[in-house]
């Protein structure tokens, strides 16, 4: 972490806020390392402590307002990567509304998590004030306890970040090796999902033409969303029918293959 | 999935933004369909 080293609160404020808002970087870290520079009088704990605080809390406040302005379109796409995405959303609102307030408090150490939490009370109308004092809250604790064990086992700090240094090209070397598998997997993706491209597109004024024109085709229109559907006022393509794609066979089997299917989803 | 269950498919370019951008009719998804999650006010 030799930015914090060098910039000291405003890096330490940086790092906590890009953590915040979903960047992998090790805040916790940052925290071990602003607390022992405490306990060697290179940072003053009465500053580095509101910092943090203030940093967990604007990364946060930004996460939940994205939450509270995109309702669930945030957690939707968020459980995409999720090998079934309408559980994913259902089970983390359902899980959330329970236990919301203790997971505000505890988000912070929990990866992951940390970054689902605020866009969960913005997208389930927590109140701002009542947000602010669980992550408050959150941020302290966090921030107590790996600041704390900082300034208490700095000498042992020195010693790992040491060590740290002495096997960094062995770093630099798992980090390359996690981008190329990353890059293979992402390769396979495109590869596994290449024969997709063959569905014909059509753009919106080839379909409306296609209703004025191709009445006995008997054109049905389906929508394909699964997190559109979870706001009062949602809207559909006027005479569209839903098709559930994580339940396409029962959503089809009434569906005549005489028909033309358009699909569309957000 | 659908090509392969012999379905004649297409997908819309754009999807609902495309289709509510260029002025073609919309209607409230059916109260039925809706799945509304719990919220805290």
């Amino acid at each position: 972490m030799p930015a914090l080293a060098k910039y000291g609160y405003e890096g330490l404020f940086l790092v906590l806020f890009l953590e915040a808002i979903g960047i992998p970087i090790p805040g916790a870290l940052a925290l071990l390392i602003a607390g022992a520079a405490c306990a060697s009088g290179n940072m003053r704990l009465i500053i580095a402590l509101p910092v943090s605080i203030a940093a967990m809390l604007a990364g946060d406040t930004l996460l939940y307002v994205v939450g509270r302005k995109t309702g669930w379109h945030l957690l939707g796409f968020l459980c995409r990567i999720s090998v079934n995405p309408e559980t994913c959303i259902l089970r983390s609102a359902e899980s959330f509304y329970r236990r919301g307030r203790t997971t505000l408090v505890v988000a912070k150490f929990i990866p992951g998590i940390n970054t689902m939490a605020p866009p969960l009370a913005g997208s389930m109308n927590m109140k701002l004030w009542q947000f602010w004092q669980l992550d408050f809250v959150g941020a302290l604790l966090y921030a107590l306890a790996f600041g704390g064990a900082g300034f208490l086992f700095s000498d042992l700090l020195k010693m790992i970040v040491g060590g740290i240094q002495a096997f960094s090209s062995i770093v630099a070397w798992l980090i390359a090796l996690g981008v190329a598998v990353y890059a293979a997997y992402r390769v396979w993706l495109y590869q596994k999902h290449r024969m997709y491209r063959v569905v014909p597109r059509v753009s919106v004024e080839e379909l409306a033409e296609r209703l004025k024109t191709d009445i006995d085709k008997e054109i049905v229109i389906a929508d394909v969303r699964s997190h559109g559907y979870y706001d009062a006022q949602a809207q559909r393509i006027l005479g569209s029918i839903r098709l559930e794609p994580n339940n396409l066979q029962a959503s089809i089997k009434d569906l005549s293959k005489e028909r033309q299917i358009y699909l569309y989803c957000t | 999935m659908l090509k392969e269950a012999g379905y004649d498919a297409f997908v819309i370019v754009g999807g609902l933004g495309a289709w509510q951008k260029a002025g073609h009719p919309l209607e409230p998804v059916p109260k039925e369909d809706l799945v509304l999650l719990p919220t805290f006010s």
